[in-house]
């Protein structure tokens, strides 16, 4: 090994060395670990307002972001960090789905409960497909990804097994109706707590460094002796995961498992619409754009009915947002450093 | 040290590198000129394994490397520069040395992504080629030279045994290049073998121990620089003379 002693004077470079090792800490303290911890708890205690009224439809509208938050940020994995823009995430939502589905519907276990074992088939078919598909990058990457959800649909629209098209009703959960979506509120608020947790300790570890070059330079980061192709596979099987997980819980939740539920492209267009208006590439982006896209679509819904219109009340704010925040929000203001402490997450 | 035999590469109907055969020493600097379109970038995109060879042997201290995959190659000890400064956007200049940083192991993968060992190292290698103050810079928004810099101060990052610098010199500024030269002949007093692309003929005259000439895909000539510059054979290829001269 070589040494890189140096003709400077010792104290100098003592000094220097100083200034960018406080500075290496220095983003960390900035950050304000306390506010994703405080919305947390609100969330836990939040179904106790069932006592005193009927807050079923915010209990809905929570569980919904939730799943969101979990399957964009899982999604922001492989699209943010690594680059790769897969508009087939939506096949893992489906796999998890019937397969914790269909237990559930002959063993009678709870998607609860079989939720992080759908989320490991998940990443397994995620490792094998990201073996085949991330060979190509670019605009040939987000075609494969589409071609995938297609050979899906037909695959699940055919197989008698586990319902075709007409697909499988699951038993509803016998508890009284306001505490009867409280297992599944609080299922996808830990498991979009985890993605989130799980996200930031990616981003700031060895693996998510290298994830980092490869979207920046996929040649240079393989020169720089990243194994390219392992870490992509790995960000493909993770982000999977939790795509999976969240699609095991969902099923239950509906009480049915069909194909046009989870295999329209309008699940998969939702992580990447979340993560662009958030902010790709960042922890809390995906947080804030579910937040913000489940508010929209109810928000219009309400004031102008379930037409197409408030579909394209949606797209009008979503363009707007993106015109003034290129990078999404969290990722325009985080760049002219405008970025308020609460939400600085990573 | 590094082994190059009978390395051909076409592309095409083109053939970029013909039968090139050399060795680079252990502990020198060697230089690899040759006019433009001479193939020297291919054999190095060949060496470092950016492009697969058509045929022919590579060997780094005596093992084959030109199966092996680019990542595979660096962590052997074999590091490369682009000609054309690559480097990570939006990612400071200590993320993009520290990146180059090798990984022990797959349990290392979720370690924090810069150990203070890996900064202490990083910055150390920018204090020794006087780019400490940028650190925190993005990685784009240096000068040329200052990405050449950086490009350095990376490879050395993953303790390489032997570099292969492709055109250090090109868009620096001569203040800067005596700094990179005096870089090099440093590194190369400690123990580094030195493999460098160059079109700056003086620098190389200066710099090098061995000089290696391609012209059109081929090596046609070797040796110290003064032999190198008496080559009547290396004059026609750089004077544009040759086989119809």
């Amino acid at each position: 090994m070589i040494e890189f002693a140096n003709q400077t004077e010792d104290s100098v470079v003592e000094a220097r060395k100083a200034r960018v090792l406080k500075m290496a800490k220095g983003p960390s303290q900035n950050r304000a670990a306390w506010f994703p911890l405080a919305v947390l708890a609100i969330l836990l205690v939040f179904p106790a307002l069932q006592f005193v009224g009927n807050f079923n439809y915010f209990i809905h509208l929570l569980l919904f972001a939730a799943s969101y938050v979990a399957m964009a940020s899982g999604w922001n994995i492989l699209g943010g960090f690594t680059g790769y823009i897969s508009l087939g995430h939506n096949v893992f939502f489906a796999v998890g789905g019937y397969f914790a589905g269909m237990i559930f519907a002959r063993y009678g276990i709870s998607t609860i409960i079989l939720a992080p074992v759908a989320g490991l088939i998940a990443a397994i078919l995620g490792f094998a497909l990201g073996w085949i598909t991330l060979r190509v990058r670019g605009p040939s990457f987000i075609i494969s990804s589409l071609a995938l959800v297609m050979i899906a649909r037909i695959l699940f629209d055919n197989w008698e097994f586990v319902g075709g098209a007409a697909g499988l009703a699951l038993p509803a959960n016998s508890l009284p109706v306001e505490w009867s979506k409280l297992p599944y509120y609080y299922a996808f608020i830990a498991m979009a707590a985890f993605a989130v947790w799980a996200s930031y300790r990616i981003k700031h570890s060895k693996f998510g460094l290298g994830l980092r070059a490869i979207s920046k330079d996929e040649i240079k980061a393989e020169s720089a002796g990243i194994d390219t192709r392992l870490y992509k596979i790995g960000a493909f099987a993770v982000s999977a995961f939790f795509v999976g997980m969240a699609g095991a819980v969902w099923g239950e939740y509906l009480t049915y498992i069909r194909p046009n539920i989870f295999l329209i492209i309008l699940v998969s267009v939702n992580m990447v619409l979340i993560c662009l208006l958030g902010g790709k590439g960042t922890v809390a982006g995906p947080v804030l754009g579910a937040l913000l896209i489940v508010a929209f679509n109810e928000i219009f819904v309400a004031t102008l009915g379930a037409s197409e219109i408030n579909i394209l009340a949606t797209g009008l704010i979503m363009a707007l947002t993106l015109l003034f925040f290129p990078l999404g929000i969290v990722g325009t203001l985080a760049k002219a450093g405008k970025l308020p402490r609460i939400l600085n997450w990573d | 040290m590094l082994e190059v035999e009978q390395l051909c590469k076409n592309f095409g109907g083109i053939r970029a590198v013909e039968n090139c055969s050399f060795n680079v020493e252990r502990g020198t600097i060697t230089a690899l000129i040759g006019p433009n379109g001479a193939g020297k970038t291919t054999v190095f995109n060949c060496v470092s394994r950016t492009m697969a060879p058509t045929s022919g042997e590579i060997r780094l201290e005596g093992e084959r490397i030109d199966r092996l995959r680019p990542h595979q190659i660096t962590r052997k000890g074999l590091s490369r520069t682009f000609q054309i400064s690559r480097n990570l956007a939006d990612m400071t200049v200590l993320e993009n040395v520290i990146c180059q940083s090798s990984i022990k192991g797959w349990r290392d993968l979720f370690n924090p992504a810069m150990s203070d060992e890996e900064i202490e190292k990083a910055v150390g290698i920018l204090e020794f080629l006087n780019i400490s103050h940028i650190a925190y810079e993005d990685g784009s928004n240096l000068s040329y030279g200052q990405k050449k810099l950086m490009d350095l101060a990376a490879l050395l990052m993953s303790d390489p045994k032997i570099i292969l610098l492709d055109e250090p010199a090109g868009g620096v500024n001569p203040s800067l290049l005596e700094e990179i030269v005096e870089r090099i002949r440093t590194l190369n007093a400690r123990g580094l073998t030195v493999l460098i692309v160059e079109h700056n003929m003086e620098l190389i005259m200066r710099l090098s121990h061995r000089v290696i000439v391609m012209a059109q895909g081929r090596v046609i000539a070797e040796g110290s620089p003064a032999d190198v510059q008496a080559d009547q054979a290396v004059l026609d290829a750089y004077l544009g003379g040759g086989e119809d001269g």
